[in-house]
Formats: structure tokens, sequence, C-alpha cells
């Protein structure tokens, strides 16, 4: 009882509330604009909470998070252009009734699905989260260090489209933070005799560097210099009728769940789960035929799907630290940079902040029905109007204060540069950057349980193998590591043998 | 540049900073030493392995690494000019000539346009970061003489 009471008193302070009103309307804004996306927001948002309360911050993460997922519709369904790539989904049948003239219609029922879905799965957060919070009390330091192994293997092998580079990323990802003084000698580690690299590489700093720039010089390649034209941004008013949102309940239903499993799942994103939904929708449908020109439950079934994976790619990340999304991952930066360290006893450290998160998730679900009614719907629409080299420069200066306030140093500027300039690279060549900076966060994590591990067993490695739970979870690493693997050498023999 | 050659560069450079870093840590003492080292190894054997997978069996066609180069050239030119000159000019000021300039260089001829878009940006970022967040920003050099 008192954990509720601290739980909603700290989510309904005047401060935390502001922020998710603010960062929803902020989140649909960003999602409305093709060329920016939740990712690059959080990672510019994140550097100004360091001064922040906790819930503060984390209220503006889940308003940005769950806003702009909407926000993607608005251009999906308009313009066909997907606001962010888990919208793709959503072009194939808002498009089509937006031509037959019911845009409008469309939006209120990606507004209503989108709400559903992040109800859906903030509630699976709340009773799933805490089931499997509870079971990491068993942990010790060698199972800390084979969850972060786990968590690391799994965003490798299953984020991007190459295993192989996946886990070259995310050891890059450990080494890099492995750079500074090491916490339990003292001893300075690829410092190179730089008094700044003393406390490592500033998380924030690559995290807004990987994430912003590469979507600033794509933009500025698109160069688009004159938006787009009040005339295509036209919506009226429009009610949908009691039965037809009596007929999308089973829609809703269906998409949920897969958007929550999709979402438990490390390495897969939004976009999976309204393709999934959307397929699922289809094939249970009686005129699976009609979809793609325009059925109303092919929008409801890829916005819910792709809602519903939000709260739900937090449970993995809030209970063992592996994050489910990139976003998770910046969750779990948002919380370092709070002095929280991610993994299984965040849960059992700072219940109150990690319950008022989970309460946030989905309060800001439920702003989306607030902030994205119809007539906000068209002012955002409005937006749209903004030419994208305007853009450019201004999120460049952002990124430049951004990443400048937290340690007032120059050369951050340049570290950020570097990094996003390497990011551009080399998500070109598929390597993936989501495990860089899951090694960044969990790296540290990692090395301090190995060497706890080895410092109770006097040195004796079979501590890390030995022990039941960390056995389980360091087979399952390996079996997620070889996957690929064993995957690839029967492809490669199947057509042998044909 | 074709897939291959491109992930043989990949997996060179990954090799060769992985073997850079495992050699360094090499001499760290004690058990500080023994973790960075092994993360090098690693770093450079997956490396290794993505070179001699080009190697043997890469793709040969042709993989662009920028869409439009002579835009994305100009872009990361003109931010590593900004970076440059935020220390000289202060951040205001070379912040406002990065927002009008940009657009400029990159085809969008409405000054009046640019122009009251850049008044508003700055004003904005000034009031949240001066104003409310009280956050110290670089001045311009001939300020600090």
């Amino acid at each position: 009882m008192g954990l509720i009471s601290e739980i909603l008193g700290g989510v309904f302070a005047a401060g935390p509330i502001v922020a998710m009103i603010g960062a929803s309307i902020l989140g649909v804004f960003i999602g409305a604009l093709p060329g920016l996306n939740p990712v690059m927001a959080i990672a510019l948002l994140l550097p100004l909470t360091y001064s922040m309360e906790p819930l503060v911050a984390l209220g503006m993460v889940a308003g940005i998070y769950n806003g702009s997922m909407y926000g993607g519709a608005i251009p999906a369904i308009l313009l066909r252009i997907p606001g962010t790539p888990a919208a793709i989904a959503t072009t194939f049948d808002g498009y089509p009734m937006a031509q037959k003239g019911e845009a409008a219609r469309a939006l209120k029922i990606a507004c209503w699905s989108s709400a559903i879905g992040g109800v859906a799965s903030a509630i699976a957060l709340m009773t799933i989260g805490p089931i499997l919070a509870r079971a990491t009390l068993y942990f010790g330091p060698a199972e800390y260090f084979w969850i972060a192994m786990f968590g690391m293997a799994s965003i490798g092998v299953m984020v991007g489209s190459d295993a192989v580079k996946g886990l070259m990323a995310a050891a890059l990802g450990l080494l890099l933070g492995t750079v500074g003084l090491d916490q339990l000698s003292g001893v300075a580690r690829f410092t190179f005799g730089e008094v700044w690299l003393l406390s490592g590489l500033d998380l924030i700093v690559i995290l807004v560097g990987l994430y912003a720039l590469p979507p600033v010089i794509s933009l500025a390649e698109a160069s688009d210099i004159k938006g787009l034209s009040a005339s295509d941004l036209k919506l009226e008013a429009v009610k949908v009728p009691w039965s037809e949102v009596r007929g999308l309940v089973p829609t809703w239903l269906r998409s949920s769940l897969i958007g929550i499993g999709v979402g438990i799942l490390p390495g897969a994103g939004g976009n999976i789960a309204a393709f999934l939904s959307y397929n699922a929708a289809k094939s249970a449908s009686d005129q699976p035929e009609s979809f793609g020109t325009g059925n109303p439950q092919g929008v409801a079934a890829a916005e819910c799907g792709n809602n519903s994976d939000n709260a739900a790619s937090m449970i993995p990340a809030l209970t063992l630290g592996i994050p489910g999304n990139v976003i998770a991952a910046l969750v779990l930066g948002a919380l370092l940079i709070h002095g929280l360290q991610p993994g299984p006893q965040l849960f059992h450290q700072n219940p109150g902040l990690v319950g008022g998160f989970m309460v946030q998730m989905l309060l800001t679900s439920l702003l989306i029905l607030a902030v994205g009614g119809a007539a906000a719907t068209r002012i955002f629409a409005q937006v749209q109007r903004l030419p994208g080299v305007l853009l450019v420069p201004m999120i460049l200066v952002l990124m430049a204060v951004g990443v400048y306030v937290i340690n007032g140093r120059v050369i951050d500027l340049w570290v950020m540069f570097a990094a996003g300039a390497a990011g551009y690279i080399l998500e070109k060549i598929n390597v993936p950057l989501a495990p860089i900076v899951l090694g960044l966060i969990l790296g540290p994590m990692a090395e301090q349980s190995v060497r706890r591990a080895l410092l109770i067993s006097r040195g004796d490695p079979t501590e890390l193998f030995t022990r039941p739970l960390s056995a389980v979870i360091a087979l399952a690493t390996l079996g997620l590591v070889l996957w690929p693997i064993l995957k690839g050498l029967k492809a490669r023999r199947r057509p042998q043998a044909q | 540049m074709t897939e291959r050659r491109q992930d043989i560069l990949l997996g060179g450079v990954f090799a060769a900073v992985g073997s850079t870093a495992a050699l360094m840590a090499a001499d760290y003492p004690g058990a500080s030493g023994i973790y960075p080292t092994a993360l090098g190894c690693v770093v450079a054997g997956l490396g290794a392995l993505v070179a001699i997978r080009a190697v043997l069996r890469g793709a040969d066609g042709p993989r662009a690494l920028v869409e439009n180069a002579p835009r994305a050239a100009l872009t990361l030119g003109l931010a590593a000019l900004y970076l440059v000159l935020v220390p000289v000019l202060g951040f205001y000021l070379a912040s406002a000539l990065v927002v009008v300039v940009v657009p400029l260089c990159l085809g969008f001829r409405r000054p009046l346009y640019s122009l009251v878009s850049t008044g508003v940006f700055i004003g904005i970022v000034w009031l949240v970061f001066s104003v409310v967040l009280e956050k110290p920003l670089p001045a311009p050099v001939w300020l600090s003489y």
C-alpha cells in the first residue's frame, strides 16, 4: 500500500504530469514529421534531463515514445509516407482510405487503436514485470554477468540482418565501455593520457551522435525544400459509429497480444509487431481481399500492433537489463544518467521509480486520445508543411547544445560528431547501432559482475558455469550465438542437397 | 565500392582496432587488463570473420554508402565547420549562422522564411537553455578578453 501511494504520489506531481502532456504532444509532432523519429528525439532529450527528477525525465521519454508511435500514422494515412518505420503497415489501408475521402475516419481509428494497444502493453508491463523481477532475487554476480552477455548476444543476433556484424558491434560496445578509470583497481584504460577520457566515454554523447546525426544527413540528402501544400492536408471531422467500433474489438485484442509478445522478444520492434498484426487480421478476416484497398481493420491492426509493442519492450529492459528495442536501451541510458544501474537489481532497489515509469507508460497511452483527437490531428498534419532542409541545421544545433550542457566541453561535440559519422556509415553496411549502445550500458555491469564472481570463488572460473541458474543462462547465450551459424550452414546445405 | 570490398575493409578495421586494444590492454596490471584484452580479441576475431567471409562468398554488387554524396559531404562539412565556429563566435552566433547557411546551401531560396524561422528557433533555444535552465554556453572568443 505504501509503495502504491509512493508511486502515485510521484507520478501525479506537477512536474511529471506537465512532462507527460508536453512530451506526448511533442511525440505526435515528431512522429508526424517524416525524417524525425522517436529514437532521435529521445536521444536529443536525454542530455536535458540531467538536472531533472527521474520521473520527470522518464515521463518525457514515455510521452515521446507513445505519442510518436501514433504520430507516425498521420503522414502514413494522408500521404503514404510512414512517419516512423513502425507505421509502414498503416499505409497499406490508411492511404487507400484517405484516397476514398475517409482520411479523418482512418486517423480516428488509428488514434483509438494506438491508445488501446498502448494501454494493453502497459498493463502487461505492470503484471509480467514484477513477476519476472521476483525471479531475479536468486541472481548472484555470475548470473548478472550472463544476463548482460545474453542481452548483448540477443540484441547482436536479432537486430539487423547480419548476426556476425551484430555480435561484432556488441563486442565493440563492450570494449568502448572499458574506456576510462577501472572502477575496481583505479587503472586508467585507453585514455591516451587525456584527462577528459578518465571518466569514460559519455553514453549520452555517443547516443546523440549515433542516433541523431544519421537522420540529419538523410534529411539533407532528401533535400525537401518545399514541404507540403495545405490542400494535401485537408481533414474534415467525422464520427465513427459504435457498430464499427465493436467490430474492431477482436482486431484490437489479437493485435495487442501479438504486439506484447513481439515487444518482450529482444531485438524485435514495432514495425514487426505491426506487420504480424496486420497479417493476422487479414488471415482472420472474411474478406481478406479487401485488405490493401482501404479496410479500417487493417489500420486498426497495424496501429494497435505497433503501440502494444511499446511498454512490453520495457519488460526485459527493466527486469533483466535487456532492452527489447532501441528505445528501451535509451530508457536504460536515462536511468544511468540518474545514477540508477539497469539490471536485475533495479526493480528491488528502486521500486517506486520503476512502478512510476510503468504508470507513466499507461497514462501517456491514454493521453494519445486527448492529444490525438480530430482538431489536434488537423494541427499536427500541418507540421508537414515545414521544408525538411530547415530541420537539418535546427537538429544540428539541438544536438550541439544538448551535448555541450552535459559536461561543458567542446571536445564532447567532436566525439558526438565522430560517433554520428561512424554510425551513418556503419548503418549503411549493415552494422546495427543498438548493440554498440547496449555494450556501453551493460559493459561496466558485466565486467564488475564477472570480477566479483571470480573474487568470491577465489579465481576459480568454473563458478561462472557451475551454478544451475548461471549455467542455464550461459547455455541460452551460447545457443543464441550458435543459432545463426547453424541456420546459415543449414541454408547452405539445402541448395546443395537439391 | 562492392559489398565484398566494403565488408573486407570493415572486417579489417575491426580486426585492427580489436588487436590494438588487446595488445594495449595486455599491459594493464592485474585483473584490470584481462577483460579488455578478451574483448579486444573477440572484436578482432569477429572482424577477421567478417573479412574472411566476404573474401570467400561476399556479394559483388554495389552497395551505396550515401544516397547523395555531394549533399551528405556538404552537410558533414558544414556541421564540422559549425563545431569549429562554436568556441570562436560563441554558441548563439555560430548557431544562427548555421541555421541560415545550411538550408541556403541545400537549395532553399526563401530568405524571409529562413530568417524568421532562424529568429524564432534561436529565440526558443535561448529561452529554454539560457533563461529557464540557466546553462552556460560558449561565449564569443572576443568576450573572454
